[in-house]
């Protein structure tokens, strides 16, 4: 059975058994064991901003699917202080946590759809979407 | 739950053998671990088996890197081993490298290069 | 909840379309139905003269492989003429025209030859429309160009679809290409050579990368010489994807020696920003295995 997770963000066990799930959901819909990889990447980088930026937040990872294609989509959402410049956030090598920035802009080449919504003050969402053998 | 990587000590070589992912408090604790290990056995070498991984992200790649640094501040070498296919691949499109970093395919190759040194 | 940035899903031409683009209505459709009643006998005459006309040239009378071939495409012909007069403006009618589009496609018809016929018919059958309506030319006229935007809606739907059809047999057959595996072969122990040939698009790279990446798995790889002596040139992307899996390739213990680059290839890599102390390359094959063999041994 393909389902959705819902989890909670806060620790940094919460981020390993994040990417776990991702990495069973995306087997079970029929990704690569590349792509698993890219994707339990993705959710690893999602994961630990939460806990680092925002303290805690929530994943959600579930399959989806269209006519055409199947894939996986991955929302992470918290309340923390939200991002002041998203392009700037997304750029390489960007970090006010004094780490490599490679995470969102990373996490953004390797999936097909990317989407970051940010309030300053109320919080980060960012929803990933990769699809198989693209 | 921590886990707590087993290191080898072999004829002035540290060998960690990660044997199931870890969370990033469980790769900062195998950090001060190998390096103290360093400085009280004076090792020559330190080699980090990461096959078990399948997934090395920027914060593990950053963590391994410092330990690789501050091994080299100690005048030793450090050889990662291991990283499969598909986390080689992931890394290098998130944009994460191992610069100046010796990598092996198999522990074999990791003595091998140290001989050869 | 933000939005997920929606996939497109690539429209094929509708009911719609003909609508927005072509501005045809109901109101094209009634009077073009005046035809109808002189539709048959107009067919045959329009027909007739037609296929008198295009006989005369070599390359569309190639296209008919003898008599009775020749007369079943003038019976299909007719019928396409009628439905042009009578058929509704539906799902069915479109379907129809891009079945026809497909044909024309299998049979090679060029798009000069197909829309120039369909020019030919057009002036005739305006011709026609012209001398039966003499008393009102302003609705011979009109009906004209009611016919004239059917007309240009068919000969889009075919074009469409012909293009399409031209485009699944170029990837139909560049797959089958891509899809040769590349040898990966092992020179001594721990040595790889990968020959690459043939043409190396996006696609072909990255199957590459799997069976570089699982070749150094498979066979404890320590060096690979990657020789592209066999491929004239690459974009960018492909590029890239060359240098991606050299990275990767190192990053589980193997380096990788890149061969036999033309001019084309090594202008790409440069730029992408690649230079030569990044990439281990040698000139020609012998002198990359012996700069892996070195490479191998520390
Ligand atoms: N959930 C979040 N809440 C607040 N700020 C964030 C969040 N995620 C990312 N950021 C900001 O974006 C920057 C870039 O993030 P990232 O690309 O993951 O790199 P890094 O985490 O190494 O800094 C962070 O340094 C931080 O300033
Ligand atoms: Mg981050």
């Amino acid at each position: 059975m393909n389902s959705a997770s819902i989890q909670t963000i806060r620790s940094d066990g919460d981020i390993v058994v994040a990417r776990q799930t991702g990495r069973k959901i995306a087997e079970d819909v029929g990704f690569s064991r590349a792509d698993q990889a890219l994707i339990a990447t993705a959710i690893s980088e999602l994961a630990r901003n939460i806990v680092v930026y925002a303290n805690s937040g929530e994943m959600e990872i579930s399959p989806v699917e269209t006519v055409s294609r199947s894939g996986v989509r991955v929302t992470a959402q918290d309340y923390g202080p939200g991002i002041l410049d998203i392009k700037a956030a997304l750029a390489d090598g960007f970090s006010t946590g004094g780490s490599l920035g490679l995470g969102l802009p990373g996490t953004r080449r390797i999936v097909d759809e990317f989407d970051i919504q940010s309030v300053p003050g109320e919080g980060v969402t960012v929803t990933i979407v990769k699809w198989i053998g693209r | 739950m921590t886990r707590r990587v087993p290191i080898l000590r072999q004829n002035g070589i540290l060998i960690a053998s990660i044997q199931e992912e870890l969370s990033d408090g469980d790769i900062l604790a195998l950090q001060s671990r190998i390096l103290s290990d360093v400085v009280s056995i004076n090792a020559k070498a330190v080699v980090i088996d990461v096959s078990a991984l399948d997934v090395l992200d920027s914060f593990g790649t950053r963590t391994l890197t410092e330990i690789a640094s501050s091994v080299e501040l100690r005048g030793a070498r450090t050889i990662i081993v291991g990283i499969q296919p598909e986390v080689a691949m992931a890394m290098v499109l998130l944009g994460l490298d191992f610069r100046n970093i010796a990598t092996a395919f198999d522990l074999d190759h990791a003595f091998d290069l140290l001989r050869a040194a | 909840m933000p939005q997920v940035i929606s996939s497109s899903v690539t429209a094929e031409p509708s009911v719609d379309e003909a609508a927005l683009y072509f501005d045809i209505s109901q109101a094209d459709k009634e009077l073009v139905s005046h035809l109808e009643s002189t539709s048959d006998e107009m067919g045959d005459i329009l027909i007739e003269s037609f296929y008198a006309h295009i006989m005369g040239h070599e390359e569309a009378a190639q296209h008919f492989r003898d008599e009775s071939h020749l007369e079943r495409v003038k019976r299909g012909q007719k019928r396409y003429f009628a439905d042009l007069i009578t058929a509704p403006l539906d799902d069915a009618y479109i379907e129809d025209r891009r079945r026809i589009g497909q044909i024309h496609e299998r049979a090679r018809v060029s798009p000069t030859l197909y829309i120039g016929a369909y020019s030919y018919y057009l002036t005739r059958l305006g011709d026609h429309v012209r001398q039966t309506m003499k008393d009102d030319p302003e609705q011979a006229f009109a009906i004209a160009f009611a016919l004239m935007k059917l007309a240009h809606f068919d000969m889009a739907l075919a074009l469409e679809t012909f293009v399409s059809a031209r485009e699944d047999t170029i990837q139909a057959r560049e797959r089958e290409i891509s899809e040769l595996p590349t040898p990966v072969l092992k020179l001594q122990d721990g040595l790889l050579l990968i020959p690459v040939v043939g043409t190396l698009d996006s696609f072909r790279a990255r199957a590459l990368t799997l069976q570089l990446l699982e070749g150094i798995r498979e066979h404890r790889a320590r060096a690979v010489v990657l020789d592209i002596t066999g491929v004239a040139a690459v974009d960018s992307a492909v590029a890239n994807h060359l240098i991606q899996s050299m990275a990767a390739a190192r990053l589980m213990g193997a380096q990788s020696v890149l061969t036999g680059l033309s001019a084309e290839v090594a202008q790409s890599l440069v730029k992408v920003g690649v230079t030569g102390e990044a990439l281990n390359t040698a000139g020609d094959l012998q002198s990359g295995i012996v700069l892996a063999t070195k490479l191998m041994h520390g």
